[in-house]
Parts: structure tokens; C-alpha cells; sequence
């Protein structure tokens, strides 16, 4: 009795602590009803879409997101024991071959959507001031477009790093990097993700912001048609990349039938009609309707760069280069 | 009792430390941050650390003889008001500066573009009241008369304080300044939303490197580099650590006088500071919370119930808010229960008088995790608890066990005093009246130091609720904590996901100061021990 109370009540709530964590472990992971797919943060999936997929497969679709492709992807490396999902998507051509190569994807990755990196630029801002609007990407670095231009971060954005890559494509490995501080001193504004820049700082979209260009997608213009039936953006077709984006089941995850179910689901017809409108990228699957918009005001770049580079074993590289300039 | 606390410390904090070193030391980490880059971050996490002190003490010192020091009517309103901004989680902090940023005066005369001096003056902003407390709290103790003798033989009041009362601060303001470059040299949330691509400290590099890049072996380098510079503050800090954290609850034990036209200057800077730094950035917030596309409203609180714009979140601010509260909760049960545990078998007295060796052994032990921040702590249990044996990151509990390292050093540096504060004699007589020793721990130590407990566990509570640093790492999906949830809707910031942020952080703001002006009511009624 002497030295019993004072050891029990301590011991007792380490216990305690012991068995909450079990008890969490042993209930937490195991519900076999539930499908994690972890996603970039770009990821739009309607609330009528996921309610399709429950009730069509019959688990529950958790959706949990994960930052840009890059943290996406280093998360998944960095968990891949006990993944933080059962599926993904949204790893892209910058990554996929790094994705495979850390050995994180149960079978293969499974290509979704694509749609080419391009710069938008406002049509009504250029037509008000009478300036002509740049027509490739060369021109981005010409005093009169001076301050004009916003793009992302390639460290922490796929479509900062698609362009980047298409440059390295263009201009090859003597020519890029002075490009790239021509950019720099012509005043062109570096955002962390694409949402910041395409939502808050182009003027052409509803951010209403003070850059009238902007890194974004060949299918943009397609989403910015006014009441007039005119869309206020148009695409610069010339330095364009093609991004392919990709799902698949995770290893190791908890329910490897419900990844499966939710990546068939994403191939399926239903997803697949909704990227245009979601996510501004081109179906994957042959023959899925495309809105009647897009024919009219999205055209799909004739010739690409950067996307047959070899990125993975490049990119740290190229990165570390970028970073040296603007940083 | 030894061995639980010592499993503990060993599974929860040393094994994931031994598991980055191992990182470290298996890849090249010397080569990876023997690099300019490396360097230039390093000095800038120092440098920048050293400025925000200095800042802080400088008007710290003014602020603390004007609140403190002198007295005038709604001084205590004044107090609780400038404790406010350190009561805050540094990423309501970092969203309240990107508002203040963006007003035309602070672009012009900061150039806010480039980050560091707004960063600076974010630190400053939270560290005011630590130092204004710190070095009042001593002040107000200090006997008039020798101020009075000197001023009688003709000394003015600039010469005075030189002379007299400054030898007798010199002790609180070392003790302020480690204690503000050890928080400004970790300061994460800060400089990671406010520096943006260009600015960086050891801190954001770690997390950058290990999210980003997978460098984890250079990650691991950066850590022994960021380990290194707290231990030196903390050490420093430790020596003059007695008066550090008397930071709530100081009694006005001498007379004051009344603050005169000759303190005019003093007022007037203190007066102009509290108004710009203090309250200009906390008013910004707010009004930046209830503007929305046209004029002024409350839809950004209503979008608060969503997941963002484009659904950025996987769960809404409202949910975030509960899981942060369920983990403040654990954190500080688990902290209280270590904590109260711990100080109980290093203060035991022994035969020889002395504190045994094990007892020496285990301060070292439960003290070393004050040195390792916050985002080394994620970053190792992100490495160390993936799978294996003991999958431990896949449960929510992660996140407030690694919480609760970061603050049981705290809670035995509070209780540690105040137990061995405890008139010995009370338990010898108890001890004659033949009373087991649970009995009397029981019965009239922990009874004794029931203050000091509420204390500590409000300190854990304040911690918890705004840790960000092992959160960020540690934190997704549905577990994301408030602070995740808001540094993802400020770095994701369309209108839409930047109103929301807004109105989180009035919310948070309102709370705090609530918070706030209960303590110092509770001030006014009985000094806490």
C-alpha cells in the first residue's frame, strides 16, 4: 500500500495512452467501407460525382489533398509503409517516373487527363491600352510587356515546372537560364501555386488582379466566356508543355479494392466528361464529349516542348539553377 | 515511475532524434550544407533573430517603465492588450502581417515586398509583451527610494535610469532577450508565409528540403545546424531563466507614482508603438475579415462551415477547430501527467541531501527537447513512426504526443521551482505524524502547488493550440489542425480562401483577447503563486 497508489496512477495513464493508440490503430485503418485518394490541391470533384461513386461502388470517398504534385508525390515517398491514402491522383509527367521509381504505386500508373501549359493573356486589357499582345513566349521578355506578366514557382508548382521545362526545351541548355533573368528583370511576378496566380493575380479571370499575363492552360479562355459569348482570354500558342496526369493504387493501402474502384471510377465516363469544366484539362479517354466552348475557344498546341525531356533526372538540377536566379 | 518516464522520453523524443541523425550520417550531410546557400540562411535566421530582440527590448524597455514602472488608470487594459499578439498562434500572426503588409503606408516605408522587414516587425509584434512583462515585472519591484535619492541630488530622469535603475534590469533584459532570439530563431510559421520564395531560415529550409526536395540527409544536416543555435540561446537563456517565466500573475508588491508631464516622452513612444505595431495589424485582420466583394459582410465567418474555394480543405475550419481542440486537450493531459511525474521524482529529497545522479540525469533528460523545435520534432516522427513496429503516424494521437514534448519541458520548468519551493518542514512535521510519502504528495504538496498546475496547464493549452511547426508535418486529411488548415488557405489565397483566413483569425483574435482580459481579472483578485 505504501508505494502502490504512487506508481499505479502515472502508470495508469500511460496505459491509458497505450490502449487509446491501439484501440486507434486497430479501428481507425481497418473500415474496409472507406476509400482514401489523395490528391494535388488543384483536385475538383463535385459533391453530385462523389455521391455517384458511393453509391455506384458501394464504399465512402474520402478526399484528402495534399499540396502541389511535388509535396503530393514526396509525401507519398515519405509515408509509403503505412500510405496516408489508398489511392491517387494528380501525379503528373514531371513526376510520374520518380513516383515509379520509389517503388509507391501497386501495378502502374494509369494517365487521366491532359492539357497544355500555355500563357493566357487578357484580351480586353490589351485591347483598351491598344497594345499588341505577345504571341510567344520570346516575347515575354520585350520592355513593352514589362511588369505584365505572373507565373508559379516551378519548386512548388507543376505548371511552374512544365514551363520551365519547355524553356529548357526552346532555348536548350546555354540559352534558358539567360531567359530566364531577361524574365526576372522585365518584372515578372513569381506566385507558390497556380490558383494565386491564375485567381488573384490575372486580370482576366475573377480575381480581377493587376497582371494581364499568366502561366495556365491552352483551355483556359474556354472558362472565361462572357455574356457577350466572347471569352475574355485568349491562349499564346508558341512554348507551350504537355502535361499528362495520372492515377493509380497505392501500395501497401488499406483497401486495395477501393483504389481500384475509385481509379476505374476516374477513368470512367462520368469523370471524365467533367475535366474540362473542373480542372481545365482534356479527358484521356477517346470519344468523351468536350463542352461545345472549348471547340470554339481552346485549340490544342501544335508542337510542345519539354515534355519529352528526361525531367527526373534533371529536374534537381534545373530546379537548383532557377532557384540561384530568383532566390 | 523511473522506468515509464524514461521510456517515454527514450521512445517518443531520442528514438526519432537518433533515427534523423542516422539519416544524417548515412548520407553526405556535411557536403550538402557546406554551401554559400546554407551559410546566407543560417546568418539570416541569426541576424534577423538578434534584430527582432534588440527591437523588442528597446521599446520593452520604454513600455515596461510606462506600464509598469509608473501607474495611471487603465493600465491593466493596456497589459492585457499588448499580450494578446503573444498569445496567438504564429500563423494568425503571418496572416494578420499579409493584410498589414498590403496597407499603402507599410508597402512604402517597409518595401514589403521583400519580406524580411515585415517578418522582423511581425516578430517584434509578438515578442513586445514577453519583454515589456519580463522587464516590468521587475521594475514595479524595485524600491523607489534609491530613484528618489538620485533625482533629489539633481540627476534627470534619462540619467537616473542609467545610472540607478538600469544595473538593476540588466538581469531581466539578458533574460528577455535570449528568451526572444531562442522563439525568433524558430519562428517557422512567420517567415515561411511572409518570406516568400526568397526569403528563408533554418526552420522553412528543413521543412523545404524534406517536403520538396527529399533531401532528407540534408534536411537532417539543417536540423543539427538549428539544434545547435537553440541549445546556445536556451543555455544563455537558462542562466538568467528565474525571472522568465513569472509571465502571468505578478503582484504590484511597492508603491508607484503616478505617471507626470515629465514621462511625456516615454508615453508618447510607447503610446506610438502600441498603436502601430499592436493594434493597427489586429484592427487590419478584423476588417479585412468583414470586407467582402461589395462593401462589408459576414460571408467570409459563413463560408467558414465550407472547404474553400474549389474545396482547398478536406475538412472545414469548424472541424479543423475541434480537432485542434481535442488535441489541446490530450496534449495537455499527457504533458500535466509526464510533467507533474517527472518534477515529482527529480525534486524527492534524498539521504545525502544532494539530488541523486538519476535524478540529475533525468532533468537532463526531460529538459533536452526545449533545444529540438518544433519542426525537427515532425520531421523525426514523420521518419521514425511510418510503419514497422510502431505505426504511430497514421493515428491522430501523433500530433498531440508530439505536441506534448514540446511543452513537458515547460511544465517541469514551472512545477520543478514551486515544488522545491515547498517549506521542507511541513512534510518532515507530516512525516512525524507518520505519513506515507504518496500521502503527503498527495495531501499537502500538489494541494499547495494547485495554482502553479493551472498555470502550467494553461501554457500547455496556448501551445498546443497554436503549434504548427510538428503539425504541418504530422497533420492532413480530416486530422488537420487549425493552424494547418490556415496556412493552407493563406497560401492557397484566392478572395474567396483569403476572407476566410481573415475571419478564422478575427475569431482566434476575439478568443485570445477574451482570454486575456479573464487572466488579468483574475490578476486583479489573488496573485497566483
Amino acid at each position: 500500500m505504501k508505494i502502490l497508489p504512487k506508481v499505479l496512477i502515472p502508470l495508469s495513464g500511460i496505459l491509458t495512452i497505450g490502449l487509446v493508440v491501439t484501440a486507434v490503430n486497430l479501428s481507425g485503418g481497418t473500415t474496409t467501407k472507406e476509400v482514401v485518394l489523395v490528391t494535388h490541391s488543384s483536385f475538383v470533384m463535385s459533391k453530385e460525382l462523389i455521391a455517384d461513386f458511393d453509391q455506384t461502388s458501394g464504399y465512402t470517398l474520402k478526399l484528402l489533398k495534399a499540396g502541389d504534385t511535388g509535396s503530393l508525390t514526396n509525401r507519398l515517398i515519405l509515408t509509403k509503409q503505412s500510405p496516408i491514402g489508398d489511392a491517387v491522383f494528380g501525379i503528373d509527367n514531371t513526376f510520374a517516373s520518380f513516383a515509379t521509381e520509389n517503388e509507391i504505386i501497386d501495378g502502374a500508373l494509369v494517365p487521366t487527363n491532359f492539357g497544355d501549359v500555355c500563357f493566357n493573356y487578357d484580351k480586353n486589357w490589351f485591347t483598351e491600352r491598344k497594345l499588341t499582345p505577345p504571341t510567344s513566349i520570346l516575347e515575354l521578355v520585350l520592355p513593352k510587356y514589362k511588369s505584365l506578366t505572373v507565373l508559379q514557382n516551378p519548386n512548388t508548382s507543376s505548371t511552374g515546372l512544365s514551363f520551365l521545362a519547355a524553356t529548357v526545351d526552346m532555348l536548350g541548355e546555354s540559352g534558358w537560364e539567360s531567359y530566364w533573368r531577361s524574365l526576372k528583370n522585365n518584372g515578372v511576378k513569381v506566385t507558390n501555386g497556380w490558383e494565386a496566380a491564375y485567381f488573384t493575380d490575372f486580370s482576366g479571370s475573377s480575381g480581377k488582379g493587376a497582371y494581364p499575363i499568366v502561366l495556365s492552360y491552352a483551355s483556359s479562355p474556354a472558362n472565361e466566356v462572357r455574356s457577350d459569348g466572347q471569352s475574355q482570354t485568349a491562349s499564346i500558342m508558341d512554348g507551350c508543355f504537355r502535361q499528362t496526369e495520372y492515377a493509380g493504387v497505392l501500395k501497401n493501402a488499406n483497401n486495395p479494392k477501393g483504389a481500384q474502384a475509385i481509379v476505374s471510377y476516374l477513368l470512367g465516363k462520368k469523370f471524365q466528361a467533367s475535366f474540362p469544366e473542373a480542372m481545365y484539362m482534356y479527358p484521356i479517354v477517346a470519344g468523351t464529349p468536350i463542352p461545345a466552348s472549348w471547340s470554339k475557344f481552346t485549340q490544342v498546341a501544335a508542337r510542345t516542348y519539354g515534355d519529352t525531356l528526361d525531367l527526373n533526372a534533371n529536374r534537381k538540377i534545373w530546379l537548383a539553377k532557377w532557384s540561384a536566379i530568383f532566390e | 515511475m523511473w522506468v515509464a518516464s524514461l521510456i517515454f522520453f527514450g521512445a517518443l523524443f531520442y528514438w526519432p532524434l537518433a533515427k534523423i541523425l542516422s539519416i544524417g550520417l548515412n548520407g553526405n550531410w556535411l557536403a550538402e550544407i557546406a554551401t554559400n546557400k546554407i551559410v546566407a540562411i543560417t546568418w539570416f535566421t541569426i541576424w534577423q533573430a538578434v534584430l527582432s530582440a534588440v527591437l523588442s527590448l528597446l521599446f520593452g524597455i520604454v513600455g515596461g517603465y510606462v506600464l509598469y514602472h509608473r501607474f495611471f488608470p487603465g493600465q491593466k487594459f493596456i497589459r492585457a492588450l499588448i499580450t494578446v499578439p503573444f498569445m496567438l498562434p504564429t500563423i494568425v500572426v503571418a496572416i494578420g502581417f499579409t493584410a498589414f503588409r498590403e496597407l499603402p503606408f507599410v508597402t512604402n516605408l517597409l518595401q514589403a515586398n521583400s519580406g524580411v522587414p515585415i517578418i522582423i516587425c511581425a516578430n517584434v509584434f509578438m515578442n513586445y509583451s514577453l519583454a515589456v512583462r519580463i522587464i516590468g515585472g521587475v521594475w514595479q519591484s524595485l524600491d523607489l527610494d534609491l530613484e528618489e535619492a538620485a533625482e533629489l541630488d539633481g540627476a534627470g530622469r534619462l540619467r537616473t535610469f542609467i545610472s540607478v535603475t538600469f544595473p538593476q534590469l540588466v538581469h531581466a533584459i539578458a533574460s528577455a532577450a535570449s528568451l526572444i532570439f531562442l522563439y525568433c530563431a524558430a519562428n517557422f510559421g512567420l517567415v515561411l508565409v511572409l518570406g516568400g520564395t526568397s526569403v528563408k531560415s533554418l526552420e522553412t529550409q528543413i521543412y523545404i528540403s524534406v517536403t520538396q526536395n527529399l533531401e532528407l540527409s540534408k534536411a537532417a544536416g539543417l536540423v543539427l545546424l538549428q539544434t545547435m543555435l537553440t541549445i546556445i540561446a536556451f543555455v544563455w537563456a537558462h542562466r538568467f531563466a528565474k525571472s522568465g517565466f513569472a509571465f502571468f500573475g505578478q503582484a504590484t508588491l511597492t508603491r508607484r507614482r503616478h505617471i507626470d508631464r515629465r514621462d511625456l516622452p516615454a508615453v508618447v513612444i510607447t503610446g506610438f508603438f502600441i498603436v502601430i505595431l499592436i493594434c493597427l495589424p489586429l484592427i487590419t485582420i478584423i476588417w479585412r475579415a468583414f470586407m467582402v466583394e461589395k462593401g462589408f459582410g459576414l460571408q467570409n465567418f459563413a463560408n467558414l462551415a465550407g472547404f474553400g474555394a474549389r474545396d482547398l480543405l478536406s475538412i472545414s475550419v469548424g472541424q479543423a477547430a475541434m480537432n485542434t481542440l481535442r488535441n489541446g486537450v490530450i496534449t495537455t493531459a499527457i504533458s500535466m501527467t509526464i510533467g507533474i511525474m517527472t518534477s515529482f521524482l527529480i525534486s524527492r529529497p534524498t539521504k545525502l541531501g544532494n539530488p541523486s545522479w538519476l535524478q540529475r540525469f533525468m532533468d537532463l533528460i526531460s529538459q533536452m527537447p526545449v533545444g529540438i523545435s518544433s519542426v525537427v520534432l515532425g520531421f523525426g516522427y514523420l521518419v521514425s513512426f511510418g510503419g514497422g513496429l510502431f505505426p504511430l503516424r497514421s493515428s491522430w494521437l501523433v500530433v498531440p504526443i508530439a505536441q506534448s514534448l514540446l511543452t513537458i519541458p515547460l511544465v517541469i520548468r514551472i512545477l520543478y521551482p514551486a515544488i522545491t519551493a515547498i517549506d521542507h518542514q511541513l512534510r518532515e512535521s507530516a512525516q512525524t505524524e507518520s505519513a506515507t510519502p504518496s500521502q503527503i504528495w498527495w495531501l499537502i504538496e500538489l494541494p499547495i502547488i494547485r495554482n502553479v498546475l493551472v498555470m502550467a496547464s494553461g501554457y500547455c493549452a496556448i501551445i498546443a493550440v497554436g503549434e504548427f511547426g510538428a503539425a504541418n508535418f504530422l497533420a492532413y486529411g480530416d486530422q488537420a489542425t487549425l493552424p494547418t488548415v490556415l496556412y493552407q488557405l493563406i497560401s492557397r489565397s484566392g478572395a474567396q480562401n483569403y476572407g476566410m483566413a481573415m475571419a478564422a483569425s478575427t475569431l482566434l483574435i476575439t478568443a485570445a483577447a477574451v482570454i486575456m482580459c479573464l487572466i488579468s481579472a483574475l490578476e486583479n483578485r489573488k496573485p497566483i503563486a
